[in-house]
């Protein structure tokens, strides 16, 4: 029985796999009940109230639908016991907003007939399923503008865990920054924590203290955003727009926007087309830079755009030669990485340190 | 206290359970209140709570995976409350176990060529088996120092068993960020996916559950008038004497904590083997804390930590309950405080009033 399972996890490990051909019927409006699991409470003023204002746009499209949430579940057997609680309770659908890894799928096995969604998941079965937004695209345009805005070409980073997702942002804000400014550099400071802001305001400082005149990072919260307004330097964030708590300093932010994914979700769920796969939420699709801030020069954030752009049409900057920090070739010249290459990204590119 | 405490002994089973139910009931009221406070209804929850913990497959399952390590770690802390000693140290005792269980788990590694053979079977028996040895071993080397200490130096257990908790904890998450980190999955603060497992009882319910109800009836046979347990209660209650008696007191409570660390320790195995499948950062969730509680529920019967650990088990399945209307988690602790708390009162008044009516 372990071999068998083994084997059949292997299969489920790997990303971009076709879709399942497992069928749900349809439902009606009145009878869905969909389950949200979060891994911070919904007013976090970042990720998880992003998908807490998306749950509210789904009552707004569908009134009839139930929802149930539970906050601050915790990355351990608790999340099972939530997760089969949501299916106690006669859910339908059950979406984890953070990954969740086995404690998730091992559900999934155990209740055929529920759908799973993970956020940042990895697997797809018949029932279970991944999404996450393609916010690498959105960090290298950032990176463009912040190496326009940086005199001294030192990058700051306020990195949380050094996950692959991590790893993609800081890399791609380096390798934005690196296409105006070939010396640009980034140094990242993982915190532990994706909300800590005492923690984040610290590591902000230490950066600064060392040469950073340009902060970036992966929070939920404007710790870092006050400190590079009290002492002069660039910011750039996550989640939402935090301008308001640094008007001077802020640059652009990692915006993210689950409404229309999930509204196409509880359609197809409804419709009784709903089938597992691993989906990416492209750029203008879910994620995007914010308006721009305030005091970033038009010039600056029309050069960033113009990338935008090119990429909405279609192009990828993340096309080789890309070496890593020790200076190896790690995507061969006129490759280009895929989503699911960037999304599994475990090494850092060269210019970047602090995050293996 | 300490004389009340020797008076204990006599009082009635019937007298010990109305005064608990009386104490549950108003801590239940006291519950309903809170949760009325927070604005929902009382009924509605209550409703909820019973329908999906007895009324449902999941919730019946979830209480015997919850009860199954409360069992290991109420049977470890009870063992040592018979010879007077406190084991708070059965969280750390249980990751240790959990720990020495994972490491004989990765490294055997299931062979998926042989897989439904003979020779799998075989082999993820071994693995089994050998894993509960060292998680048994490792939990009784968690406990050998502060156990030493207490036995021949006097050292105070309460104080270095609790403090052993927190070397374990960060032992496992130096383990599971550093060399046994997750390279395949990207699981946070987890190591690889152990392949095998203990084999499943009913759905989702492992074998884990009947290994623990099987443990704590050892425990109750063991201790029905032997020798040992006789041993244990003299050292406990009066070690002078004991001593005058001929038994060596300091091996007696050596023998005692090392039996109850490697108890834990098995706990830590199955929830390994048997729930998580990983050695992980939350992997303890508490149950070693809890363990006191479900010891001091059960009192001085081996066979009463099992309607405990099932108290405690309801109590911690409501809290999931309650976490999908809103009702934090930290409420479940609060409540476990004031069950205790209700509880310990209601012992006391049960002896006190039998103390008074006999004078």
């Amino acid at each position: 029985m372990t071999g068998a399972a083994g084997a059949a996890l292997a299969s489920l490990v790997f990303p971009g796999t076709a879709r399942s051909a497992k069928h749900f019927g349809t439902l009606a409006e009145s009878e869905l009940l969909i389950g949200f699991a979060h891994t911070s409470p919904v007013n976090d003023g970042g990720w998880t109230q992003k998908h807490d204002e998306a749950i509210r746009h789904l009552h707004a499209l569908y009134p009839a639908i139930r929802t149930l949430y539970v906050e601050s579940v915790p990355y351990s057997a608790d999340a099972t016991r939530i997760f089969r609680q949501f299916v106690a309770e006669g859910a339908q659908m059950i979406i984890a907003t953070s990954n969740y890894g086995d404690f998730i799928s091992d559900v999934a096995e155990q209740a055929p007939d529920t759908i799973f969604l993970e956020c940042d998941g990895h697997r797809v079965s018949d029932n279970l399923g991944w999404y996450y937004m393609t916010h690498w695209y959105a960090s290298y345009v950032i990176g463009i503008a912040a190496a326009r805005l940086s005199r001294s070409g030192r990058l700051g980073y306020v990195a949380s865990f050094p996950t692959p997702s991590v790893l993609a942002s800081a890399n791609a804000t380096l390798l934005g920054a690196r296409s105006v400014n070939p010396s640009a550099t980034l140094r990242a400071i993982p915190i532990n924590s994706w909300f800590d802001p005492q923690a984040a305001a610290s590591a902000g400082a230490a950066l600064i203290d060392s040469g950073c005149d340009f902060l970036a990072g992966i929070m939920d919260d404007p710790g870092y955003l006050r400190v590079a307004q009290q002492r002069g330097v660039w910011a750039a964030m996550w989640n939402t727009d935090m301008r308001q708590f640094g008007p001077d300093a802020y640059v652009s932010s990692v915006v993210l926007d689950f409404a229309p994914f999930y509204a196409q979700t509880v359609r197809r769920r409804l419709a009784g087309s709903w089938r597992a796969e691993g989906r990416f939420l492209k750029l203008g699709e879910g994620v995007d830079r914010d308006r721009w801030g305030a005091r970033v020069p038009p010039a600056v954030a029309r050069e960033a755009d113009d990338v935008r752009r090119r990429i909405l049409a279609g192009w990828s900057p993340f096309t080789g030669p890309i070496r890593d920090s020790r200076g190896i070739v790690r995507v061969a010249e006129g490759h280009t990485m895929s989503d699911a290459d960037i999304y599994a990204w475990d090494w850092q590119v060269q210019g970047v340190s602090g995050l293996v | 206290m300490r004389g009340e405490g020797r008076q204990m002994a006599v009082i009635s089973f019937r007298r010990i359970v109305i005064a608990r139910m009386i104490a549950i009931g108003i801590v239940f009221l006291l519950v309903a209140a809170g949760i009325y406070g927070l604005g929902l209804d009382p009924g509605m929850v209550g409703r909820l709570v019973v329908t999906s913990t007895f009324g449902t497959r999941f919730g019946l399952e979830n209480l015997a995976l919850y009860m199954t390590p409360l069992l290991l770690t109420g049977a470890a802390v009870w063992l040592a409350l018979r010879a007077g000693l406190w084991n708070i140290g059965a969280e750390g005792q249980f990751l240790a176990g959990a720990s020495a269980a994972a490491a004989i788990g990765l490294s055997g590694g299931a062979n998926p060529a042989l897989a439904g053979s003979p020779a799998a079977f075989m082999s993820s028996s071994l693995t089994l088996v050998l894993a509960m040895t060292a998680s048994f071993l490792a939990g009784a080397l968690w406990s050998a120092l502060p156990a030493a200490g207490r036995a021949w130096l006097g050292v105070s257990e309460i104080i270095t068993t609790l403090l052993m908790n927190f070397i374990a904890l960060y032992m496992v998450y130096a383990l599971v960020t550093g060399p046994w980190a997750d390279k395949v999955t990207g699981a946070q603060m987890s190591s690889a996916r152990i392949e095998v497992v203990l084999p499943a009882f009913a759905g989702a319910v492992h074998c884990g559950w009947p290994i623990a109800l099987l443990a704590v009836a050892m425990l109750a046979l063991l201790f029905r008038r032997s020798r040992f347990s006789y041993c244990l209660a003299l050292c406990g209650s009066n070690p002078e004497a004991a001593r005058y008696a001929g038994i060596d007191v300091g091996r007696h409570v050596f023998v005692t904590l090392l039996l109850s660390g490697g108890i834990a320790g098995i706990g830590g195995m199955i929830e390994v083997f048997g729930t998580v499948h990983r050695l992980q950062g939350g992997l303890a969730n508490g149950y070693g804390y809890l363990g006191i509680v479900v010891a001091l529920l059960a009192r001085k019967s081996a066979l009463a930590l099992v309607p405990a650990a099932l108290l405690m088990a309801i109590i911690l399945n409501a809290g999931i309950v309650l976490q999908t209307v809103q009702v934090s988690a930290s409420a479940v602790l609060a409540m476990t405080g004031l069950l205790v708390f209700a509880i310990a009162v209601a012992d006391d008044y049960a002896a006190w009033s039998r103390s008074g009516r006999a004078s």
